[in-house]
């Protein structure tokens, strides 16, 4: 089980922060993510693992209107 | 429209003015962001006076929507109609409008009773108009009054001249009137820079939702360029007063027009944020590439774009509108700023577009825009993705004078009604208004412009369109007040609530009605998930609104606060309030006004016009709980149509929500459970807000809290006092 | 097109170029007024700083008060500058100039007289096109 943004998800292997991004259709360009309170750039998506328990926060900063 | 035709015209057109009263004034100069006087005129006895700005009102409402709000509140009773000629029209900057480094820095309020809600409505507009007539002596202009026949108001602020005209031969219709009156006042080519007009259009005068245009002159198009001051209706109020334009005239904007205390500390915040902008712009959001229109395709993304009547969050064809073909239906690397300085330049132009209907068909001319708001409201929410129609669409409902919001909202409605067989082609004269169908759109528009057939109906707005078509065709009154989608009479803007309860309280809860001027919320509430609980989405309710309402007090516009952000502001402890900039506009205040407010006073100079707003609406009989209820619409599926189309969502909520099964119940008893529970969840959330802003269990600002923010005039706790006997209406 | 080329291999921060521009168009012994700055390498990886009339800011300018001079230099035409400072912000060599005595800014025409008064030859004017 896994946390996004204080949401439980289910958890598999091979999960990678790029194939979570992808699977939660965030297309936002400019997220700002952090997993377990370490922030991770936008380059080092795809070659970031995801683990079991992981607290994963991926925020938009969106204005809006 | 070739020049020489203009240049002839408006020969005649002068020469038709007839000069009905001209007032004199020796202009001042504005000091530390102050007139220190406001322009009364009355139009029914051509009253022209000059009145004292009190200390005390610059204290406690600083200017714009608060001297707006303050005016109006003294110049009409509860009773008093959209109508009356007691209601005025108040247009104001605010001390920091019309400094020239800050971006962002030329916006005006407006405030008026509404044609639309019957309440009082605050409506914000860019352009030259409020800093060129505060340089001009005048920290607010007041119109009260009608006038007999259609006039023009004239502001000289070099000369000193106050003049009303009687105005036969001007168009109504802002594109062609701006350009009129430009000839008319401004000395030369150079001089129509110092030129700013303020004008409705032919709809406004047949549709309860007539916007104000306000000018600004595009030196490399050379044309004016019109921004809107688009809720609420107060175009329609300007047309029913005979008002055909308002023209200001000052030469002389320097980068201290405002004798700031520290003009020094303003061009260092303002180079500072030019700086950012030309940094993180393209990267953040694209604001001088393709403005606003840049949200069109992320809320598709995440089932935001309004579609057929808020219906739907997204559609297939939404690419065939988004900003990347938007962006190559205007002028290339043009970015435009509605106010001098301001690089975040949101502003796009299309030139030389050519009309392909109406009375300017085959006319080349330049449309301002698309808005996000404009896109999505008469586009998607109306279930057209011709980025042509929007264009034109867009044109003329500015030129006609009415607001894209509400026209795309009441369309939608009408699409919708239509499709139900509320309505049907008796009634619309045989056209079919169906979702999709831009030719019926657009014929609507143009009869609201002419006053004529559906047209005329359909300019009424959503709520009375309602009360229509319950009384006199026997619509089912809890459909229609589900998809009906307005709250105090205002139509809503356009973002699908249906998953951010926290939105759908901004949205409900706030003053003039549906307008996410006040909280934009939904990405906060919804994706971040950083507002769970329900005193979490208090706290946003609280703060967002009214820190938001502080830029419509200093001649403001709110983008450049967070349209664009510093580069470690996401490391900051509240991202989401850009504190950074909210520091500089506490320093900004200062180094105009030389007074030294911190973030909390800041917070109290919106608290207290925040309150006083509300206990207007009380005023007017509104601004209690039950006119901050929304539409079903808003918050969750009304149709099976919708329940299926996002099935698997609603079935999870069903389950982890109310802990029911899905399983055996019919489409039709889920909706009803999770409308239930939603709706308890919203009254849930008004609770926790109402107590966190220190308002009572009905909605209404208690005495208390007017004492505390010294916003206890004797009317206001009379006001306040008199509901509590129950003795309002 | 006439602008001021430079060679920081030559410059020997004398500041007589900076002296010079300031005493000439304002009259004034503070080196702030110069269009053309010398710094310290280590500050911002370059010594001299000066407008290279590349013109971006005309386009950047909202009320097309700068403009191209018949002999290419650009310049600032104050009777229409409003002071906004676009043009110092977005400036790609940050090389237009802000002072706090004055409200608008001000730029370098590439008049020659600093580089005459260049002991190393640092600095030329030179003509293109």
């Amino acid at each position: 089980m896994i946390r996004v943004n204080h949401r439980e998800m289910d958890f598999h292997g091979e999960m990678t922060l790029k194939s979570l991004i992808e699977d939660l259709k965030y297309s936002f360009p400019n997220l700002i993510v952090s997993i377990n309170g370490k922030l991770i750039t936008k380059d080092k998506y795809e070659e970031t693992l995801i683990r079991d328990g992981d607290d994963i926060r991926i925020i938009h900063p969106i204005a809006g209107g | 429209m070739n020049m020489t035709s203009i240049e002839n015209r408006a020969e005649k057109i002068r020469n038709a003015h007839k000069l009905l009263k001209r007032f004199e004034y020796k202009p001042q100069e504005v000091q530390r962001g102050y007139a220190n006087k406001t322009l009364y005129i009355n139009i029914s006895d051509n009253t022209i006076e000059a009145k004292e700005v009190a200390e005390e009102i610059k204290e406690k409402f600083v200017g714009g929507k608060g001297f707006g709000l303050w005016y109006l509140w003294n110049a009409v009773k509860s009773t008093t109609k959209w109508d009356d000629p007691e209601n005025e029209i108040v247009i104001s900057p605010g001390p920091i409008g019309g400094i020239t480094q800050y971006p962002g820095a030329g916006k005006s309020l407006v405030v008026s009773l509404s044609p639309i809600t019957g309440s009082v409505m605050d409506s914000n507009v860019g352009g030259h108009f409020g800093p060129l007539m505060k340089f001009s002596g005048w920290d607010a202009l007041e119109i009260q009054g009608k006038a007999q026949r259609d006039i023009i108001i004239f502001i000289d602020g070099n000369e000193g001249i106050v003049e009303i005209y009687e105005a036969p031969l001007e168009s109504v219709n802002s594109h062609i009137l701006a350009e009129e009156l430009t000839e008319i006042f401004a000395k030369s080519e150079e001089d129509k820079r110092n030129v700013s007009i303020v004008s409705a259009g032919e709809a406004a005068e047949h549709t309860l939702f007539g916007v104000l245009s306000f000018s600004f002159y595009d030196k490399r198009k050379k044309v004016q360029r019109l921004k809107q001051a688009g809720r609420g209706g107060i175009g329609t109020v300007f047309r029913n007063k005979k008002i055909k334009a308002i023209v200001v005239r000052y030469k002389g904007v320097t980068g201290n027009s405002n004798n700031a205390a520290d003009v020094n500390k303003i061009k260092e915040l303002g180079l500072k944020l030019h700086k950012e902008i030309r940094n993180f712009d393209k990267e953040q959001c694209r604001m001088r590439e393709i403005g606003t229109a840049h949200l069109v395709e992320i809320m598709n993304d995440y089932d935001l774009l309004p579609v057929n009547n808020f219906k739907f969050g997204s559609h297939k064809d939404a690419h065939k509108i988004d900003s990347k073909v938007l962006v190559k239906k205007v002028v290339q690397g043009s970015p435009d700023g509605c106010w001098h300085g301001c690089s975040m330049s949101c502003a796009k132009a299309a030139k030389d577009y050519e009309l392909k209907s109406g009375p300017y068909k085959g006319h080349k001319v330049v449309v301002d825009g698309p808005e996000y708001e404009t896109v999505a409201g008469v586009g998607s929410n109306c279930g057209i993705f011709d980025p042509d129609y929007i264009m034109e669409c867009n044109f003329y409902c500015d030129t006609y004078g009415i607001d894209t919001i509400s026209f795309g909202t009441t369309m939608a409605f009408l699409m919708e009604c239509y499709e139900k067989n509320i309505i049907n082609k008796d009634i619309t004269g045989g056209i079919e208004l169906n979702f999709g169908n831009a030719d019926a759109a657009m014929e609507v528009l143009h009869q609201m412009a002419k006053g004529e057939g559906f047209g005329k109906i359909a300019g009424m707005g959503v709520r009375r369109l309602k009360k229509l078509f319950i009384e006199e065709y026997g619509a089912d009154p809890k459909f229609v007040n589900d998809i009906g989608m307005e709250v105090k009479g205002l139509e809503y803007s356009q973002y699908v609530s249906k998953e951010s309860l926290a939105q759908q309280g901004g949205y409900a809860l706030a003053n003039k009605g549906p307008q996410h001027d006040e909280a934009w919320l939904i990405f906060m509430d919804m994706v971040n998930n950083q507002i769970p609980t329900f005193e979490d989405k208090a706290e946003a309710l609280h703060y967002f609104p009214v820190f938001r309402t502080w830029f419509g007090l200093n001649g403001l516009c709110k983008l450049p606060w967070n349209d664009i952000e510093p580069e470690d502001n996401h490391t900051t402890d509240e991202p989401a309030k850009v504190p950074e900039h909210v520091d500089n506009y506490v320093q900004l205040f200062n180094s105009v006004t030389g007074k030294s407010i911190d973030k909390e006073a800041m917070f109290l100079q919106s608290e207290r016009v925040y309150n006083f707003q509300r206990v207007f609406n009380l005023k007017m009989g509104y601004g209690t709980r039950k006119d901050d209820i929304p539409p079903y619409r808003s918050m969750g599926p009304v149709t099976e149509e919708e329940y299926l189309s996002r099935e698997d969502r609603y079935d999870k909520q069903l389950k982890n929500l109310l802990g029911l099964e899905p399983e055996g119940m019919s489409t039709e008893e889920k909706i009803e459970a999770l409308r239930e529970y939603k709706y308890t969840q919203y009254e849930k959330l008004v609770d926790a807000v109402y107590k966190r802003r220190g308002w009572t269990e009905d909605g209404v600002p208690s005495v208390e809290l007017m004492k505390k923010l010294g916003m206890d005039f004797p009317e206001v706790i009379k006001v306040i006092e008199e509901h509590q006997k129950g003795g309002f209406r | 097109m006439k602008f001021l080329q430079k060679d920081e291999t030559l410059c020997i921060q004398c500041h007589a170029c900076e002296d010079i521009c300031a005493q000439t168009y304002f009259k004034s012994s503070d080196r702030e007024k110069a269009s053309i700055k010398i710094y310290d390498y280590t500050e911002r990886g370059e010594l001299i700083n000066v407008c290279s009339q590349c013109g971006e800011c005309i386009d950047i300018c909202p009320e097309l008060a700068i403009y191209r001079a018949k002999n290419g230099v650009v310049m600032i035409d104050k009777r229409k500058c409003v002071g906004c400072l676009m043009c110092a912000g977005f400036c790609p060599t940050f090389s237009m100039r802000i002072h706090s005595e004055f409200l608008e800014p001000f730029k370098c025409i590439a008049c020659g007289l600093c580089s005459k008064q260049c002991p190393t030859k640092a600095i030329e004017v030179k003509s293109i096109g």
